[in-house]
């Protein structure tokens, strides 16, 4: 399994990033954590996948509708990292039971400030997938607000 | 005689101008509001147009008057579809950014 937060790592160094965290299994249509959480753990995807969702008003309910889907080797709940550490999304494990490491924050903080070689990669690699979560999501705004431009503008 | 017949003529042919002159005046205010019931028949026009747009954009309307009476579950994973899309959209376009790919026209039902 090739996680994407450690691209670019030594199989040493893999293996001593993955001893920080515990695996965790969670039951198909189990919520891995909710929006607002405390975000205190980071979590790479082993196996199955992870729907992450939103609440929305639909007919006056609220429904949490999906947003995205995290497959194996994926990383999820990176607000672990980010102040004010909350998660801002809610993650759900999709049809099957999916698998997990969960990666305490502050075990990685430490493990990154005495291994900064390593801890550089790392960073690099979450910069990439912030990077292209916001990209992606840049887009689709873009595209919506295109839509709404052309129905506002017909 | 002459005289008067003379000044009969030109009263006669002045009574003509000005006759001409005033059937001008009437005619061109006429056809000012002529003009006016054109652009009065623009105004209705343009309500009309309005509500064959909309009638024309009912089209895109059904499928929102329709998720209406569709099961919530059923709603919600056309939602999911639409989400889907709109990612494979985006994914394409971060893999080889152009405006075409930026707006290319979606197939998602949801908003067609």
């Amino acid at each position: 399994m090739t996680h994407e937060l450690l691209h670019g790592l030594s199989s040493a160094e893999v293996e001593q990033v993955l001893k920080l965290g515990k695996r965790l299994i969670v039951p198909s249509g189990t919520a891995l954590f909710l929006l607002g959480d405390p975000a205190d753990r980071l979590f790479l995807t082993e196996r199955g996948r992870i729907r992450l969702t939103l609440p929305m008003q639909v007919r006056g309910r609220e429904e949490d509708v999906f947003v995205e889907e995290r497959s194996p080797g994926q990383t999820v709940g990176w607000s672990a990292l980010i102040p004010p550490y909350r998660f801002t999304l809610t993650a759900t494990a999709s049809l099957h039971e999916a698998e997990v490491i969960a990666l305490p924050r502050e075990a990685l903080r430490e493990y990154l400030a005495a291994h900064p070689a390593a801890g550089y990669k790392i960073a690099l690699n979450l910069a990439v997938v912030i990077g292209h979560r916001l990209q992606l999501f840049q887009t689709m705004w873009v595209r919506e607000m295109q839509r709404t431009v052309e129905v506002r503008s017909a | 005689m002459e005289m008067l017949l003379m000044g009969l003529c030109m009263a006669v042919f002045g009574m003509g101008i000005a006759a001409l002159a005033f059937g001008a005046a009437t005619r061109s205010g006429p056809s000012d509001s002529a003009v006016q019931p054109q652009v009065s028949l623009v105004k209705p026009v343009a309500p009309a147009r309005f509500f064959s747009d909309r009638a024309t954009a009912t089209p895109t309307v059904p499928p929102v008057v329709s998720s209406g009476q569709v099961p919530i579950e059923v709603l919600l994973l056309q939602i999911e579809n639409h989400v889907r899309m709109e990612q494979a959209a985006a994914e394409s376009f971060l893999a080889f950014p152009t405006h075409a790919l930026l707006h290319s026209k979606t197939t998602s039902p949801f908003v067609n």
